[in-house]
């Protein structure tokens, strides 16, 4: 018999209000269909209504994870758009809060796939560790959420000799700890056996469906924009692009894991060779007509900016592309030939914020319309309950 | 392949279907086709210049056209395609049967400013719900919003 499986909107796994429906038949998702739109708020059309500097703090609420990385994103098109060219000591610092924000994001994923995954002392540790980086971000730009350290033609705040130190020292605790979860990781065949083989998305499909980030990364495309369009300063940074072949939620977890450390690599070298000089230029108020193409690696993909001015101290056009709506049509695909027991960890595969999960789920016959309701915690007992039955695959090794 | 060999390669693949190639910075390349040659020179990009990826597709309204820019990454450039469609008669192809990833882009212009993409294996709406009266297209830039009056029941305490 099939059932269809509405998931959402309210609170489904992913931070945005989202509503997945899933057709099923009997545990397995024969199809999925994803819909959009419940926390639309117009902001693409707002922001035509405000100046250039009203929509950088418009566009750091944009996301609430990654708010850093579209701010970003917006600023250095507008840069371009005003032909300013921010102090090199400013683009250190900008870059260096994005990196941070890369590892509180990863490390928060981190932690969402443990306990998905039912490894939830994995979870505890990894957010403990998340602190750290939350408080070396509110040292450095006064918040842990919305940092508000970009501006146009620099950054707002400078960093000192003692917060250089403090971050320095924060970097080696969480290098240290890092690694030796990995370690725990290695010896803990029941978590890979439970990562390994769900979520599948191939090279060829995360290719032809635009896939993005960490999940495109872990189906071997080699794409990342800091590699191949180095923005700012990444072309004097020394780092290596992670990816992973597995094509699962396993290949997902190797690529995140890989990514934090090169971050920890790129935040050192920041640091050191922090330059000395301004840390911000004076920019016009208006910018010359013209348009321009902006693209950031945000902690989960490819962001991109496309902003046109008119002449004025408005946009005339700024386009917003996030980059969980590029991995929407991976999703769909990931879903396809799962069981229902592996959605909330296929979720926490795409997204980094799971913590809105603990929600209801309609279970609706199609046959007789009936509806049950179950919770997201049952529908995770119901996934570990499944994987204690399965085999042990015998494929699954621990990369680390 | 530098920038200057891609413009120069375009500009021999396409020969005249390429109205304006442009470069104004590193790594950022605007193309302008007519809409009818769309989808082949979507097929161009992807199996010669290995932009498989489209990152995003935006428009702007110019009052009597719409401007639609496709924005294809490939490793080493950002080719952005533009077309024009006239106000008059919003319809042009869907590039999905050449490139599957686009059809959330393709649904979102079609909703924000009410043009027919051909072809779109999905034609729903994307972001507005289901209940948005029809012929409002908020992108437009002769839609402003209007706050619906708020009404309390039993009035304003």
């Amino acid at each position: 018999m099939n059932f269809q499986i509405p998931i959402g909107p309210q609170h489904p796994a992913l931070k945005e209000p989202i509503s997945l429906r899933m057709t099923v038949d009997g545990e397995v998702i024969t199809d999925a269909d994803i819909r959009l739109g419940y926390n639309h708020r117009g902001l693409e059309k707002l922001a035509e209504d405000k100046s250039w500097i009203q929509n950088i703090y418009l566009t750091e609420r944009i996301c609430g994870i990654c708010s850093h990385s579209h701010a970003t994103c917006y600023v250095q098109g507008v840069e371009k758009l005003m032909e300013v060219v921010p102090p090199r000591r400013g683009l250190y610092i900008r870059y260096l809060v994005s990196e941070l924000e890369r590892v509180h994001s990863h490390l928060l994923w981190l932690g969402v796939a443990g306990h998905e995954a039912g490894f939830d002392s994995f979870f505890m540790y990894t957010w403990r560790d998340r602190e750290i980086v939350m408080d070396l971000l509110e040292m450095i730009s006064g918040n842990r959420v919305h940092y508000a350290i970009n501006t146009i033609g620099g950054v707002r705040r400078d960093v000192d000799e003692g917060q250089k130190a403090k971050i320095l020292e924060g970097i080696v605790t969480l290098r240290k700890r890092s690694e030796y979860y990995f370690r725990i990781g290695a010896t803990e065949p029941s978590f890979v056996a439970r990562i390994a083989g769900v979520g599948m998305l191939s090279k060829e499909q995360a290719l032809s469906l635009c896939a993005v980030g960490p999940v495109a990364r872990a189906s071997s495309v080699a794409r990342d924009v800091r590699k191949e369009d180095p923005y700012a300063v990444y072309d004097e940074l020394d780092f290596e692009l992670c990816t992973a072949d597995s094509c699962d939620v396993l290949g997902r977890v190797v690529v995140r894991v890989k990514e934090l450390l090169q971050s920890y690599r790129m935040i050192e070298q920041m640091v050191k060779g922090l330059p000395d000089g301004d840390i911000v230029v004076k920019a016009p108020r208006k910018a010359k007509p013209g348009e321009v193409v902006s693209r950031y690696e945000a902690p989960r993909g490819e962001n991109i900016h496309y902003i046109k001015a008119n002449g004025t101290d408005k946009p005339e056009r700024l386009k917003v592309r996030a980059p969980t709506l590029a991995n929407y049509p991976a999703t769909v695909a990931m879903l396809r030939k799962g069981f229902i027991a592996d959605i909330p960890l296929i979720f926490a595969a795409i997204d980094p914020c799971i913590c809105c999960a603990e929600r209801t789920v309609t279970l609706v016959s199609a046959g007789s319309g009936e509806e049950s309701i179950v919770r997201m915690s049952d529908l995770r007992r119901r996934a570990l309950a499944r994987s204690e039955n399965a085999p042990v695959k015998g494929n699954a090794v621990w990369p680390f | 392949m530098s920038d200057i060999e891609i413009v120069e390669s375009l500009k021999r693949d396409l020969g005249a279907r390429a109205l304006e190639i442009a470069n104004p910075d590193r790594r950022r390349i605007f193309l302008k086709v007519a809409p009818a040659d769309l989808v082949p020179a979507a097929t161009l990009l992807r199996d010669k210049y290995d932009c498989a990826h489209l990152s995003t597709i935006s428009g702007v309204d110019k009052g009597e056209t719409f401007e639609f820019l496709y924005h294809f990454a490939s490793p080493v450039a950002v080719i952005s395609v533009r077309i024009e469609i006239p106000r008059a008669e919003p319809r042009f192809a869907s590039i999905c049967p050449v490139i599957p990833g686009a059809v959330l882009y393709e649904r979102e212009l079609q909703e924000m400013f009410g043009v027919t993409v051909e072809g779109i294996p999905d034609g729903r709406r994307l972001n507005l719900p289901d209940d948005w009266p029809e012929g409002q297209y908020p992108l437009r830039k002769d839609w402003k919003h209007v706050r619906p009056e708020e009404v309390i029941p039993g009035g304003k305490s």
